[in-house]
């Protein structure tokens, strides 16, 4: 007669042929984990080599500006200027900091200011996430840099992502896109500047501070295209190393499908 | 109901149990951020955790649905349902890390508090194509937490079996929650077709094994006997029953289990009072009738659980008569002491 197999948790010994079946059934698990865990890492998109220097504090000079929004020029060579984005905490604009330092040292607007704070980087663009504006900087001086020269480039019209400069050019990967909408929003809800970015056929990608048509800067009326593949059109300007594109809320055009930077 | 709940107590199967788990977890682990850090080292270390645990959660929840159908389709898979709990509570974990991650990551350090930015960043709820789902993540996060805090036996014991099985059958629920949340997100950017392709397989394989398990299970229930007045019903021949072991019968919509052990023959209701495990499917071991899902006992001529234990299932008459069985359809109080009907040799 064959033997009545019967398992019982609480007691420790298996029957022999159950015990073969769970060996089975092990490896075929094995076999699953090992199949699930390739397919899900293996096939992820690429990630950007974007950084965010999130434990070490630079420092850097130049002249402070709150147009179109609040940034640090500085002289890279003779005549060849960067504007570096300023930012707050989290998921803040640098408002809060910018009036630390005011409160202190008064108007900064065109000065030479030392800034603290953790550097972002990415394809060329830089920002910096104050740090202890309470204490830094220390004294404001004159601005050795001539004016700024902002060119006027005409009318455009492309398409692209509305996205959050911080997440984007920063530690967020991906810092765009559908699974990254919601924090896009949270960081310009904000006061992070919203930046429009394309990417050209050549695989170039292109990113424009946005502003209203008059160049003021605009946070809670675009949330609802941030994040998604929209058409814009406006008036693009030149700003040394950025565009700046002044537009009309109402002309944002929505479009379906997953935008080109998506290929990124 | 007493607070017997500490019969099913740590031991050594479970703890193996646990072990293997762990190894999963940790082979899982290993194997996605090795893979990533490797092929795609730009990645950071909140995207590694994000993704590693909310992909390896779901794939818990695959092996977990898989269970259930398995046992009842072969008997030889009841050890893994013996612990299963233990898996849900790890799932739920790594679930919890996941989602916590995703919410520090995306909503913390904001403008307005976290879980409202949840439900509130994305407001095209009416857009397939564009849908918040993490709302959808959140849900099914919220149905894993209530299955998780209630998964310790007290809390069957103290919510009744009913309602702790309507609340455990919410587990689907989460899958579909999941499933959505995943199609909706994640897919719609990653766009290598073999993570979704991955995802139906498994969607198929759970549909196909619950499938299967329904059908043996109406199979089982046309073996048996439809009874439904006081007279005595005749069920079965005597040597249709092993030793030591039950045949199931279906009188007035519920099951009895006769058992045969030591030439008697005594019948309970077939319903452990743990989680309705299928008593008639266990085995007499040590005088007991002992539940097959995780060992619960009952004396066979009272259907009363053994001291300490208090639980107690209802009794049935059996007479035997010719070597044919017969049953008195109508249950006896729980716990009533029947005289075994004697099988004469
Ligand atoms: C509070 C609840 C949740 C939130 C906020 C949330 C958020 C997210 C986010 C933002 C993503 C996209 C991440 C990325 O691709 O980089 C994602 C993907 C995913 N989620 Fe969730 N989720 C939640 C709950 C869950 C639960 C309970 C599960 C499963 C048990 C789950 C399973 C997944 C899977 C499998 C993915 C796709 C793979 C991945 O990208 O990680 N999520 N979730
Ligand atoms: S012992 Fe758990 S259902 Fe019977």
């Amino acid at each position: 007669m064959k033997k009545d197999e019967f398992y019982i948790g609480y007691i420790n010994q298996i029957p022999s042929k159950i015990k073969r079946k769970l060996k089975f059934t092990v490896w075929i698990l094995v076999l699953v984990v090992i199949v699930f865990a390739v397919v899900f890492s293996f096939f992820q998109n690429k990630f950007k080599n974007s950084t965010f220097e999130l434990t070490n504090v630079s420092e850097i000079t130049g002249t402070f500006h709150s147009k179109p929004y609040p940034s640090v020029r500085i002289e890279l060579s003779p005549n060849d200027y960067k504007n570096v984005l300023l930012l707050g905490f989290g998921k803040f604009g640098p408002d809060k900091d910018i009036e630390n330092m005011e409160s202190r040292l008064n108007s900064i607007e065109g000065k030479e200011v030392s800034i603290k704070g953790n550097l972002i980087y990415y394809n060329g663009k830089t920002l910096l996430q104050i740090a202890d504006s309470e204490k830094f900087p220390v004294m404001k001086k004159e601005s050795q840099l001539p004016e700024r020269k902002i060119n006027s480039l005409g009318e455009i019209e492309i398409e692209g992502e509305v996205i959050d400069p911080k997440c984007y050019f920063g530690v967020m990967k991906p810092g765009f896109g559908k699974i990254h909408r919601s924090c896009a929003v949270r960081c310009i809800s904000g006061g992070i500047p919203p930046v429009f970015t394309t990417r050209s056929k050549e695989g170039n990608s292109e990113y424009f501070m946005i502003t209203d048509s008059k160049g003021n800067k605009i946070n809670h009326d675009i949330l609802e295209y941030v994040g998604q593949p929209v058409k814009v059109k406006g008036a693009l300007e030149q700003l040394d190393n950025w565009f700046i594109l002044k537009l009309n809320v109402e002309d944002i055009e929505l479009l379906k499908g997953n935008s080109k930077i998506y290929s990124n | 109901m007493g607070l017997n709940y500490q019969l099913v107590l740590w031991n050594k199967n479970k703890k193996v149990y646990d072990r293997f788990i762990l190894l999963f977890v940790l082979l899982y682990l290993l194997l996605f951020w090795g893979i990533t850090l490797i092929t795609n080292s730009n990645t950071s270390l909140e995207t590694l955790t994000i993704r590693s645990s909310g992909t390896l959660a779901i794939l818990l929840l695959h092996i977990i649905l898989s269970i259930g159908p398995l046992a009842r389709i072969n008997k030889k898979f009841l050890p893994l349902l013996y612990n299963r709990r233990h898996l849900g509570v790890s799932m739920f974990l790594i679930a919890l890390i996941h989602g916590g991650f995703s919410i520090f990551q995306f909503h913390m350090l904001g403008d307005v508090n976290p879980i409202y930015s949840v439900f509130t960043s994305n407001l095209d709820y009416s857009s397939l194509h564009d849908f918040p789902f993490q709302v959808l993540g959140f849900l099914a996060l919220l149905i894993l937490f209530a299955m998780a805090a209630t998964s310790h036996d007290f809390w069957l014991a103290n919510l009744s079996a009913k309602t702790w099985k309507t609340l455990h059958m919410l587990v689907y629920v989460a899958y579909a929650l999941i499933v959505s949340h995943v199609f909706l997100g994640a897919f719609q950017q990653e766009t290598s077709p073999y993570m979704p392709v991955l995802m139906g397989i498994g969607f198929v394989v759970l549909v196909i094994l619950h499938i299967s398990a329904g059908i043996k299970e109406v199979k089982k229930d046309k073996q048996t006997y439809e009874a439904s007045d006081e007279d005595w019903k005749y069920v079965c021949e005597i040597d249709e029953i092993e030793e030591d072991r039950a045949k199931i019968f279906i009188v007035d919509h519920e099951r009895i289990a006769i058992f045969k052990y030591e030439n008697k023959l005594s019948a309970i209701h077939n319903v452990c009072k743990h989680q309705g495990g299928p008593l008639g499917e266990g085995k007499i071991i040590d005088g007991c009738i002992t539940c097959p899902w995780h060992g619960y006992q009952y004396l066979p001529q009272n259907g009363q659980s053994p001291p300490p234990f208090t639980e107690k299932v209802a009794t049935y008459y059996v007479k035997i008569e010719d070597k044919k069985v017969y049953v008195l359809p109508k249950p006896l109080d729980e716990g009533t002491e029947v005289s075994p009907a004697i099988i004469e040799s």
